[in-house]
């Protein structure tokens, strides 16, 4: 059963669930998503693969988002997220589920969470079951977002700028124009809301989609390109640097002026973290290994033998 | 990935609507294929698909042809000024033409070309290179083409070999046809360029000279034809080369008939799986065939319209008889100086009736090229003997006479054969009389010198280029 609280809880606990819940998000879709990585093979266009300029509109689109999330009627905004989160899960999970029960899972999945926030956010425990909802499906959705960009060729190289200028966005948009927190408070509770978390008492602890997106993508992108070892230290700069500062953050700020209503964007201290650690590993490993080269290395072939689906094969070649 | 999908975008949007294609765009979507095969060493799975077009449903592909019908002749109605006057007097509608009313419109010829260049040519577009048939069976045609067609042609091209694994970046064509086939020349300078691959114009030179740039891996990939291929076959056994001395792993001809035995042969010395033949013309570029490995022709849709039609009656020819490939490239696809419904004389069987089971079978097909009609032997009413037999029968002697030089007469409903004497050079008379009968052949043989050898039957490769480095005996004199 889940904890329940009258009245606030200290600085402290928040602190420690905060971690708590940002630490079970976190490693729990980053390792999901390298396991999908690891044996699931994205079907992919006949041509395209990332490059630096797609980065650029990914980003131009996440600076366009909040706004739109602004402009929009809530009607159309869980019109869009539906869309978003429909597109995200049956591309990613196509290869894994039959067609009959992924769009049954995702209808599932996506029809309780608008029925949960419209009828049982008056109790902690409709809190908690919108929550968990909620974290099925931001969990399931970075796991597949995440893998079509590294399997459709984003390399570590433009996750790590990406995260940089993620970070850059995030204290834009934290501190100088408060949109964010802002967007957070205005759209707890709102139906298909993009982030993981759980309440506890009055509480509410979350990390976004989009943070989840970033550590996964520089996890599995980090695998490709040097293999296990690469991904290991990843992981660990995602656990220090997503997890653990973010969250002793606000005890930081409260020891220095006694705030208590701390947003942390997380990416302000692992978008700097993940660049610099791109350019060590690049440093170190040298040259990122291609998709081909992966799937043709040991790294490749133990994915393959243990494959939940084996990848496409290539069409014959024309004479 | 994003700008890629917007960039197929463009182009589906430009091959539905029949506007010009962006050249441009076409050229970026090359750069994202190169990028694409660098990354994941192969295109998508649906790479196929994206050239050939989703074809299977016989009346999708009506639909296609009929709408593509009408943009063209729409357009030369309008700017061609042989093409106006001919729809005139057919009294065709070019809006409503479709594949039944096609053949109320006569055939375009190459005397046609030949005799009346300049009113082939659009009036609302500049040509600013004029090319030339090679004239290996008459008179050459002069074909102009526009900046865009000079554009649009490499980048179509050079997103088809990647995408089908023809070229590669990091692969070094060499290109051995005749320098005056300026379209050849620009096509694979400009294809290669494109995909980030090398490209090496050499010509019809010596052959020795071609050896020693196709040597110690100086190409993976040899363009030529079939007749020049032979001479490379031939020099390379004089020089005991072997497959160990070449990189090559594609070899690709067009443009002659390719024997068996002259294939066999090259795959042998020239260290390659096979030789891909392919079909295509200077007066109906971009229109292009391939020959799967079921020795069938078949026909690109995308670009244009292929016909065959009976040789007596002009209508299309029934299952398993001769006729004639008449081709028609669609606008945009073809700008400057368009033909319509144009008659190659290229032979070619109907194919039976049945579906086809080769790795093609989702694209009409015919058989390969059997030669030109008016080089079809009729020995008697029912029997007709092509090119292709001929050539087939004489390359595979054992004298291995490459390419075959001969000429061929019928003649009280035999086959009177003039072959060199090298030909059969200790073989003998009697055996090669029974090599062409069990090859179906009634010969009667008439030898005559070497020296007669190339006025026999002209081939491409006839078209030497010299070099000073050849004419050793010049050298300070």
């Amino acid at each position: 059963m889940p904890v329940t609280h009258d009245m606030p809880i200290s600085l402290l606990q928040e602190t420690v669930i905060e971690l708590a819940v940002a630490l079970v998000g976190i490693v729990a879709v980053t390792a999901c998503a390298l396991l999908y990585f690891r044996r699931v093979r994205l079907d992919r266009p006949p041509v395209g693969t990332f490059n630096g300029r797609d980065i650029g509109i990914l980003l131009a689109f996440i600076i366009a988002l909040p706004f739109l999330y602004a402009a929009l009627p809530s009607w159309a905004l869980t019109s869009f997220l539906a869309l978003t989160f429909i597109s995200a899960l049956s591309i990613g999970y196509r290869p894994l589920l039959d067609r009959k029960w992924l769009w049954l899972g995702t209808g599932l999945l996506i029809g309780a969470n608008i029925w949960t926030s419209r009828t049982m956010l008056g109790t902690v425990a409709g809190w908690q079951l919108w929550w968990a909802e909620l974290s099925v499906l931001v969990a399931l959705a970075a796991i597949a977002v995440a893998n079509l960009y590294v399997q459709g060729g984003m390399k570590l190289r433009y996750v790590a700028w990406l995260a940089l200028a993620l970070g850059a966005y995030d204290v834009i948009f934290s501190s100088v124009f408060p949109l964010t927190n802002k967007l957070v408070q205005e759209f707890l509770g709102a139906p298909l809301d993009p982030s993981l978390g759980m309440r506890f008492g009055i509480d509410n602890f979350a990390i976004g989609i989009g943070d989840l997106l970033i550590f996964s993508l520089f996890a599995v992108a980090a695998y490709k390109a040097y293999g296990p070892r690469a991904a290991r230290q990843a992981f660990g700069l995602i656990v220090v640097f997503g997890a653990f500062v973010p969250s002793l953050v606000p005890l930081l700020v409260n020891f220095v002026d006694a705030r208590t209503d701390v947003l942390v964007p997380a990416q302000a201290f692992f978008g700097p973290a993940a660049f610099l650690c791109y350019r060590w590993m690049k440093h170190r490993y040298g040259r990122e290994r291609t998709m081909a080269e992966y799937l043709a290395s040991a790294d490749g072939v133990a994915r393959a033998a243990g494959a939940a689906e084996p990848a496409p094969a290539p069409e014959p070649a024309s004479v | 990935m994003f700008e890629t999908g917007i960039r197929q975008l463009r182009m589906a949007i430009g091959m539905v609507s029949g506007r010009r294609l962006n050249a441009g765009n076409l050229g970026r979507l090359v750069g994202d294929v190169v990028a694409t095969l660098a990354e994941f060493g192969e295109p998508g799975a649906d790479a196929q698909q994206l050239l050939d077009g989703p074809f299977a449903d016989p009346e999708e592909r009506l639909e296609f042809i009929n709408r593509s019908l009408r943009r063209t002749a729409r357009r030369l109605a309008v700017q061609s000024p042989f093409y106006a006057r001919r729809f005139a007097a057919a009294h065709a509608e070019p809006a409503k033409l479709d594949m039944a009313g096609l053949r109320a419109i006569p055939v375009t010829v190459k005397r046609d070309l030949v005799e009346r260049p300049g009113n082939f040519r659009c009036t609302d577009v500049a040509g600013v290179l004029a090319t030339r048939t090679t004239g290996t069976t008459g008179h050459p045609a002069e074909i102009w083409l526009s900046r865009y067609e000079m554009e649009l042609w490499p980048a179509l091209g050079a997103l088809s070999s990647l995408l089908r694994d023809e070229l590669r970046p990091g692969d070094v064509m060499q290109v051995n046809i005749s320098s005056r086939a300026t379209v050849g020349m620009h096509l694979s300078a400009a294809v290669c360029r494109l995909a980030s691959a090398g490209c090496r114009l050499l010509g019809i030179v010596p052959p020795d000279e071609a050896l020693d740039h196709l040597g110690g891996g100086g190409a993976t990939l040899l363009s030529t034809c079939p007749s020049y291929l032979a001479e490379l076959v031939t020099a390379a056994r004089r020089r005991g080369m072997g497959p160990a001395d070449f990189r090559l792993r594609r070899v690709a001809t067009s443009g002659e008939i390719l024997s068996t035995s002259l294939a066999q042969a090259a795959c042998q010395t020239l260290g390659v799986s096979r030789v891909d033949d392919s079909f295509s013309m200077t007066e109906v570029i971009p229109v292009t065939g391939r020959t799967c490995s079921h020795a069938h022709l078949h026909h690109d849709l995308n670009s244009g319209l292929t016909e065959l039609l009976d040789l007596q009656t002009g209508e299309p020819a029934a299952p398993g008889t001769l006729g004639t490939v008449v081709i028609t490239p669609y606008f945009p696809y073809r700008d400057c100086m368009p033909v319509f419904r144009y008659d190659t004389r290229d032979i070619a069987r109907c194919l039976p009736g049945e579906a086809l089971t080769c790795e093609l079978a989702g694209i009409p097909a015919t058989s390969q090229v059997l030669g030109k009609a008016d080089h079809l032997l009729s020995l008697s009413p029912a029997e007709v003997v092509t090119s292709r037999q001929l050539i087939e029968a004489i390359e595979a002697l054992p004298t291995a006479p490459w390419p075959a030089r001969y000429r061929a007469a019928a003649y009280g409903g035999r086959i009177q054969l003039t072959l060199p004497a090298a030909a059969i050079a200790g073989y003998g008379d009697v055996a090669a009389q029974r090599h062409f009968a069990e090859a179906g052949l009634d010969v009667d043989l008439v030898i005559v010198g070497d020296d007669q050898a190339s006025s026999l039957r002209h081939t491409r490769s006839d078209l030497h280029e010299t070099m000073f480095a050849a004419e050793q005996a010049l050298i300070g004199a």
